[in-house]
């Protein structure tokens, strides 16, 4: 005679996994990574909009020189200084690739000099050069020695500032520190990977006589998989939300600190609204990448098995 | 599914030889083959080989040497998949039981239901009716650890039974139990058989197996005689049953 049945039964997982001692591992080895991974990423992030901006902006532009005139005559000395300007101004107009050439005003010049001399200087009492700002057009190459050639005829008194040739090495610098940046972030996974894929192998020695049963009732080895990557993408996921929690505070903290580097290189490096987003979302991939290497390992390991 | 018919052989076992590691082997030169609805005691000494001999026919274990083919499938070019499947169609009662201590009665018997994926509505059903059914419905939310052997006993058969196996195979199914619980639990194995399901009982009773006049598979040797209902004669190791 069929009975009713209970109201509510509740179900318990046949693989006790909460209760492994290995659980709270992976849990803080999980918020640890992910801390890591952000704070990483954000500088990748930073680093690569650096880069954008610098392409962008300075790449596009070179500064000519025009080294001061010697005579006792300050006034003559500033219209000669003046004269020479005009010659290589006249000479950066005949290169196709320039798009504009803007000599410096004195008062921009003050305002260069102004960290380190002051208020009030009279340019025409100091030695030193005029500076000409030429702005290239978008995507032209420039050959910086026929260039720097043409400005010596020009006047002998102009010289070239390289922007590329500093900058350049700069870059390589950033997109060194980029690499190593993705480098580390790959290194983090791996380890993640590992961490995870040693705790459910010593988790599988732990269980394996459930296992043998659960086997013995038909569960094929996704079933038993599926219990264990149900369980680590749980860990990763609320590890992952520990981890980014503490990683955003220091990522203000960092930021903070690079702002009030003078200079202006750094403070480019600020996060666009869609890479919070992509660190925002860490915890769904930290619980994605834990569910896959439970899973795989789950189904590997149990291949040896009969 | 592949479909079994009544009398043809479900399990069948050819030059069958066992051992564990490097050691000597256990059993050796096994022929067999069990018909769809027969019943069979399997006996022999301790350490004749009867747990081992199961072991191949539930498939939990390869044979070191010769072909096991459990519905007409050679486990040994079977997948993993695939030879999930042909357990859930195997009924095994463990000697010890093999319950698991963190779940309670009502889960361990719904344990092959729920592992085929079958509605949790249905799966209360039927455990509910077979847990009444086995009288431990008072039961239902008792971990094994509370229980006693008999009442044990009753939940690994009823976890054995929940699936409607096609073969039931018991390993010393009364080994643990009162002798008052032990025809009782014959009987419902008899049940079983005259509903098509196909039995296996390995037991050292003698006692047990003069109740019943069901041919006997008898493991002495390293060998199998197989001794049929009325003459209990020996046929010799790898006659057919």
């Amino acid at each position: 005679m069929l009975k009713q049945a209970p109201i509510f039964i509740a179900r318990k997982q046949e693989l006790p996994l909460d209760s492994d001692s290995s659980s709270p591992f992976l849990k803080v080895m999980i918020s640890i990574a992910v801390f890591l991974f952000a704070v990483t990423l954000a500088g990748v992030m930073s680093i690569n909009a650096m880069l954008i901006n610098w392409n962008e902006s300075i790449l596009g532009s070179l500064t000519v020189q025009i080294m001061p005139v010697n005579n006792i005559d300050k006034a003559k000395a500033t219209a000669q200084t003046l004269a020479h300007q005009e010659k290589a101004i006249e000479a950066l107009k005949t290169i196709e690739a320039v798009e504009k050439v803007s000599p410096l005003e004195d008062k921009q010049l003050q305002a260069l000099i102004r960290p380190w001399l002051g208020d009030g200087v009279k340019l025409e009492n100091l030695p030193i050069p005029r500076l000409i700002d030429v702005k290239l057009k978008k995507g032209a190459t420039l050959d910086f020695a026929q260039t720097a050639e043409k400005l010596a005829e020009a006047t002998p008194y102009a010289s070239l500032d390289n922007h590329k040739l500093w900058l350049s090495k700069l870059i390589s610098f950033a997109d060194g520190l980029k690499m190593l940046a993705l480098a580390a972030l790959v290194l983090v996974i791996l380890i993640t990977s590992g961490a995870i894929f040693y705790t459910t192998q010593t988790s599988l020695g732990l269980h394996c006589y459930i296992i043998e049963i659960l086997h013995q009732m038909g569960a094929k080895d996704a079933y038993i998989a599926q219990q264990y990557a149900k369980r680590t993408a749980w860990l990763g996921l609320v590890g992952g939300c520990i981890g980014v929690l503490l990683a955003v505070p220091t990522i203000f903290l960092i930021s903070g600190l690079a702002s009030q580097i003078e200079g202006g290189i750094i403070s480019e490096a600020r996060l666009s609204a869609f890479s919070w987003l992509i660190i925002l979302s860490l915890p769904l991939f930290s619980g994605l990448i834990s569910m896959l290497t439970a899973y795989y390992t789950v189904k590997n390991t149990l291949q040896k098995m009969m | 599914m592949l479909k079994i018919n009544q009398g043809d052989p479900i399990i069948e076992m050819q030059n069958v030889g066992i051992r564990y590691g490097q050691g000597p082997e256990i059993l050796s030169d096994i022929k067999l083959s069990l018909k769809k609805g027969s019943f069979h005691f399997l006996t022999g000494k301790s350490g004749a080989g009867k747990t081992s001999l199961l072991s191949m026919m539930y498939l939990a274990q390869k044979p070191s040497r010769g072909i096991v083919s459990v519905f007409g499938k050679n486990v040994n070019f079977t997948n993993r998949d695939s030879l999930a499947m042909l357990r859930r169609r195997i009924g095994v009662v463990f000697q010890d039981f093999r319950l698991l201590d963190h779940l309670s009665a009502f889960d361990n018997v719904a344990l092959p239901l729920r592992v085929c994926g079958m509605e949790e509505q249905e799966v209360k059903k039927r455990v509910v009716e077979l847990l009444s059914w086995v009288e431990l419905s008072k039961h239902m939310q008792a971990t094994p650890a509370t229980l006693s052997g008999g009442e044990k006993q009753r939940i690994a058969i009823a976890r054995a039974v929940i699936n409607r196996p096609d073969i039931l195979l018991a390993d010393e199914p009364t080994g643990n139990v009162d002798n008052d619980i032990a025809p009782k639990l014959m009987k419902l194995f008899v049940e079983l058989n005259k509903l098509g399901t196909t039995v296996v009982i390995a037991t050292h009773s003698e006692k047990l197996i003069s109740d019943f006049a069901y041919p006997r598979l008898h493991l002495q040797n390293h060998g199998l005689r197989i001794y049929n209902a009325n003459d209990l004669t020996g046929m010799g190791g790898g006659s057919h049953a």
